[in-house]
């Protein structure tokens, strides 16, 4: 146990010190003798860490198994840093107040690349060598899981065993496994030769990239008997009857997301084809109504928490919607608990739900063209029509919204400076479509806030090939629309492309970045993702000193013969219906919602063994 | 339908926890425990409920209070055991009552009594001279605060007029145990971290310390409840 009396003379000094202590209600303290300690880090601040809804299901799933005693660690703030580095107090556990050394497994969740360098942070602050091959038998094992690790590779040297997929399944198969190795007496290299035989797991030691001289990937070479050459990525297939926790913790602090959430379905039949989500969370599997009732009951009256929130990669998409919002209606609307409906495609059908839910509070309704041409849409699969942006936005105005959020991305493959105009074109039509109704229909403030996202082509999409716009080319789109745009009622704001850049030679990259990672970590680089901390000169100078280009990373298109670093991870969706939905972008082409006619994209045979639940058609 | 006082206690790490986060949990404890708040009416209903003056980040306190009014009638021991059967170990209800005063908690509170343990070495005779005469010569120090339009200014305190009694003593561990009962009010109140800079400021040093509030009293020198 780190030195308590130490931190509680200090922790007065800090920012919310509450950030730093634990003894949140449903919070659990096991008994220290235990089998397994598990440490759930989250490499960004409590606050952040708090309101992601995988955390709280795997902790509790954990904690479920008796052997086992899962606790969780936050990447601490700076100030909290510099004190606990000054004092000697190394990062710990929040429930036990035990250093991560005491624990035998650490496990990050990578939400976003841009938390990599607090990965290394907190491994270092508690005392934990941060590469693997300098961590004995001795040392807790560091493992990862979370959609980052669809490319992996960029933590190679760092995480001993990757989870790649959904891993309510397998984190108990781990564990107990790992159980069964402790008992025999615990070998390093021997548990990772068994766990690298279970579905899902990767271990980076056991294999090795080859590169040819244009600095391209030649092959893998497989280095231990027990490694597989190919993983398939995890999927709960009775996701109706996956485990889901009846409790979840209280912050005392207000946290990001404050609320009830409940799943409704993973998965996105979409078929956008910038969007990585879309295509590694496929198959589509829902929950039943009756179950997520269920749910929300056992979750309200264990926290008095006073929203509920029904989220998925596209709620409006999920079956039973209007039934499991009445119900859940009913139920709520006089214990003063409010039901938020994130992800929504806003069609005719779903307004008589979102009127429901927001009965006197019309605030802020967003929309998601993505892209501001039909031409645009059409090359990333984002079925909307004009109309069918229009309309909504006109429904919404008749129904006294008068505050719309317009979100597009700017540097999607194919486009042209008239595509960008066109996001400026599409805003004044919304409105046009405001002020262009009789005069008594008119009431409130119109505000329109337009923001624009750098594209970031991502791995397991049709983009995985593209090259990303450089960074002038961002910075005169971006410029233009804001010369552009001058209207006192529609505001702009983009994104920074040097993040965006960053984020694109990551989400790409090979072992080869793993150098430079190290390197901005040891010149002070932590919090990337936070625009006030982000040090865009520092990563440069760690690039250049470590010998990576990252230009090879974000801005080189690929041949689609090309070996990707993430060629070896089978996700479930052919690499051909990726070849092919790239090839259908370029002309212009799109697919139809999968639920309408299955597209062949492979994960219902390669993983399901068996139609897709919800798709018509099935191939 | 009816309105209930209840005392509770704010111990271990929860003495991290600020004030306004403490009112919102306290708020959802009321709503986990299945007990009917009432609300104010209007878009944002707000539950009804009042707090005491707020408690320094850092002290621990066995004497918090808050108020609720409730659209139901409820055993003042029924509350208390619906109440702590959702609240951790470190915030629990230790008293609860109908309450049938008009005044408010805050203006109910005139004294703030503490218990402050200090680890050093210093002499306590020494300590409770100099305690002597905080409390009846007096000793002045200046607080400064952020005005309306956000300067600082100062304001000269008097020790005598903040402190009702101050004495400390030895204990078992060798350490040195403060009592001490400010004077509390809606114009301002003695803090126990300016008690602890004036015995700093005589040169005293203090080790470690920990903080606990041990009640709020009213102008009879009672406990609220």
């Amino acid at each position: 146990m780190i030195d308590v009396k130490k931190l509680d003379r200090e922790l007065l000094k800090v920012e919310k010190p509450a950030r730093y202590v634990g003894s949140e209600l449903n919070s659990l303290v096991k008994d220290k003798d235990i089998d397994i300690r598990f440490a759930f880090a989250f490499p960004d601040t409590y606050e952040v860490g708090m309101s992601h809804t995988g955390m709280h299901i795997l902790y509790h799933l954990m904690n479920s198994m008796e052997n086992v005693w899962c606790e969780r660690v936050f990447a601490p703030w700076t100030d909290m840093e510099e004190i606990m580095r000054k004092n000697n107090i190394p990062l710990y556990g929040l429930e036990s107040k035990d250093e991560l050394t005491a624990f035998d497994f650490v496990g990050f969740t990578l939400q976003y690349e841009m938390s990599y360098t607090n990965v290394l942070n907190m491994l270092d602050l508690g005392g934990i060598p941060i590469k693997s091959k300098d961590r004995g038998d001795s040392m807790p094992l560091v493992i990862a899981g979370g959609p980052c690790t669809y490319n992996p590779e960029p933590l190679y040297e760092v995480i001993d065993l990757f989870t790649i997929g959904e891993a309510e399944e397998l984190l108990p198969e781990l564990l107990n496994l790992y159980s069964e190795e402790k008992q025999k007496g615990y070998n390093k290299l021997r548990f990772l030769e068994k766990a690298a035989q279970l579905e899902g797991v990767y271990v980076p030691q056991f294999y090795e990239e080859v590169y040819k001289d244009d600095g391209t990937i030649k092959e893998r070479k497989v280095l231990n008997k027990n490694a597989k050459e190919i993983i398939t990525k995890r999927i709960i297939k009775d996701f109706n009857n996956s485990y889901y926790p009846e409790k979840s913790i209280l912050p005392y602090i207000d946290v990001v997301h404050d609320r009830v959430v409940l799943e409704l379905f993973r998965g996105c039949t979409r078929g956008c084809r910038f969007c990585q989500a879309g295509m590694v969370y496929r198959p589509v599997r829902e929950k039943e109504a009756s179950t997520l009732v269920e749910q929300a009951e056992s979750l309200i009256e264990s926290t008095g928490h006073t929203e509920i929130s029904l989220t998925s990669l596209s709620s409006g998409d999920y079956s039973c919607l209007p039934g499991l919002t009445l119900k859940l209606l009913e139920k709520y609307e006089n214990e003063n608990v409010n039901i938020s409906l994130p992800s929504l495609r806003l069609d005719s059908m779903t307004f008589d739900i979102i009127e429901r839910l927001q009965e006197v509070r019309k605030s802020g309704l967003t929309f998601a063209p993505e892209a501001g041409t039909q031409r645009m849409r059409d090359v990333i699969n984002k079925n909307l029509t004009e109309e069918q942006i229009l309309g909504p936005v006109e429904t919404a105005f008749n129904l006294g919204w008068s505050t719309v959020k317009l979100y597009f991305m700017i540097g999607l493959p194919e486009e042209t400076m008239e595509d960008v105009l066109g996001i400026k074109e599409l805003a004044y039509k919304v409105k046009d479509k405001f002020f262009q109704r009789p005069k008594e229909k008119i009431k409130g403030n119109l505000k329109i806030n337009v923001s624009a996202s750098c594209f970031v082509p991502k791995p397991f999409t049709p983009f995985q090939w593209v090259a990303q716009n450089n960074m002038d080319e961002f910075y005169h789109k971006a410029k233009s629309l804001q010369k552009e745009i001058r209207d006192k009622k529609i505001s702009f704001s983009y994104h920074e492309p040097k993040l965006s850049y960053l984020e694109a030679v990551f989400a790409r990259g090979d072992r080869r970045l793993s150098k430079a990672l190290i390197k901005a970590w040891e010149k002070g680089c932590r919090f990337d993702g936070w625009q006030d901390m982000f040090d865009f000169d520092k990563w440069m100078e760690a690039f250049e000193e470590t010998g990576v280009e990252p230009d090879f990373f974000a801005l080189r298109e690929r041949e689609l013969t090309e070996v990707l670093a993430w060629d070896f991870i089978n996700i479930g969706v052919n690499k051909e219906y990726l070849i092919e939905e790239y090839k259908k972008a370029l002309s212009l082409t799109t697919t139809d919602d999968c639920r309408l006619q299955c597209t062949n994209c492979g994960i219902n045979y390669k993983l399901l063994g068996g139609a897709c639940p919800h798709v018509q058609n099935n191939k | 339908m009816c309105k209930i006082i209840s005392k509770y206690s704010k111990t271990g790490y929860l003495k991290y926890i600020s004030h306004l986060d403490v009112l919102r949990f306290i708020q959802r404890s009321i709503k986990r425990a299945g007990i009917n708040a009432k609300y104010s009416e209007g878009f944002n209903p707000h539950m009804k409920t009042s707090f005491g003056f707020p408690l320094s980040l850092g002290t621990e306190s066995m004497g918090e209070y808050f108020e609720v009014e409730l659209d139901e009638k409820i055993e003042p021991e029924v509350f208390i055991y619906k109440m702590n059967a959702v609240m951790p170990k470190e915030m629990q209800i230790l008293k609860a009552s109908i309450s049938n005063n008009p005044d408010s908690i805050m203006k109910r509170c005139r004294y703030a009594q503490y218990l402050i343990n200090i680890e050093t070495t210093l002499d306590v005779d020494e300590l409770n001279n100099y305690f002597k005469e905080m409390l009846n010569e007096g000793v002045v120090f200046s607080r400064q605060r952020k005005n309306r339009r956000n300067k600082l200014v100062s304001k000269e305190i008097n020790t005598k007029e903040m402190i009702k009694y101050l004495k400390a003593e030895k204990t078992k561990e060798n350490n040195i145990r403060i009592e001490a009962l400010f004077i509390t009010g809606e114009r301002g109140s003695m803090r126990v971290d300016e008690l602890l800079k004036l015995i700093e400021d005589r040169d005293f040093t203090i080790d470690y310390y920990t903080i606990l509030k041990v009640d709020a009293l009213d102008k009879e020198m009672k406990p609220l409840l």
